[in-house]
């Protein structure tokens, strides 16, 4: 079993490039894909830490070994992401049928 | 080497270059294939840690729905022939300084930090996690099901086409002879 260290570099990483992704592109579903590469480093982390660490705290209230609820935790995360992720693309394709662009710098009507 | 080293190596470094292709890449399309790898490679995480069933849903609910999906988004919506416009040098750098400043905060905290050895036998198995879906978890797997209908029907009447702005009916030509 690798250690936990392993697992969190990796999900630090991912987090780390999604951000980035996520200030520096201009399209709105390029945004959407560096979201969700965050979304999926967080599930990692939630995982990777009941999984190789905790469970004794958990035991004592009797809630068993924490792996199986971060496995419930992360399927969750997985649920929120699909529903978040649908609702998005629908607005991208409103958007671009209203401005024709989704190109977040030309989408500045708001601005004052 | 054990095979389960062995995986999760291919599996970080999978997960890693395709977020790298996500973000880095300037064809749409790249980018979404890119997202697909690192995906897999996160789905390949999930395996070395003994969770089967998370990472089969991974890979079916990212990879199968939520990638085709983006095709769908990018086949509507995205201005092909035109030219991606240069990105400010200024900008980009600022993004990276961000991202890289996040990274060294993270990275401190983690290694820094103090994690208990896990006690008991482990419940990583698709049983197990079943049971707590319809156990003590029940109430939330409902919930999710309820969030993702509401979002399914609220994703077709916000793509739907909007209703055209009403305007006087031409006269249809008359084919009578």
């Amino acid at each position: 079993m690798m250690p936990l260290s392993g697992y969190l570099t990796v999900s630090v990483a991912l987090f780390c490039i999604g951000l980035y992704g996520l200030v520096q592109r201009r399209s709105l579903i390029a945004m959407l894909i560096a979201l969700e590469l965050m979304l999926a480093a967080a599930s990692l982390n939630v995982v990777a830490i009941t999984t190789l660490s905790g469970g004794g705290g958990w035991r004592q209230i009797g809630l068993g070994h924490a792996s199986s609820v971060g496995q419930v935790v992360a399927l969750i995360l997985i649920g929120v992401a699909a529903a978040e992720a649908a609702i998005a693309l629908s607005l991208f394709v409103a958007i671009q049928r209203y401005a024709s662009t989704i190109n977040v710098e030309d989408l500045s009507e708001l601005k004052g | 080497m054990t095979w389960e080293s062995a995986l999760f190596w291919l599996s970080g470094a999978m997960a890693l270059a395709g977020a790298m292709l996500a973000v880095g890449l300037r064809n749409i399309f790249h980018n979404i294939l890119g997202f697909a790898l690192a995906l897999v490679g996160v789905a390949g995480l999930f395996l070395t840690l003994g969770s089967d069933f998370l990472a089969v849903v991974l890979i079916l609910v990212y990879v199968g729905a939520l990638a085709i999906a983006m095709v769908y988004a990018v086949m509507l919506s995205y201005p092909l022939d035109t030219r991606p416009r240069p990105r400010s040098t200024r900008k980009v750098l600022g993004a990276a300084a961000l991202a890289a400043l996040v990274a060294a905060a993270l990275f401190a905290v983690v290694l820094g930090a103090h994690f208990a050895r896990a006690a008991g036998p482990r419940e990583t198995s698709a049983a197990w996690v079943g049971r707590r879906l319809l156990g003590d978890y029940v109430l939330a797997f409902e919930l999710i099901s309820v969030l993702l209908v509401v979002a399914m029907i609220g994703a077709v009447m916000v793509a739907r086409k909007a209703r055209m702005p009403r305007q006087a009916p031409t006269p249809t030509p008359k084919l009578i002879g």
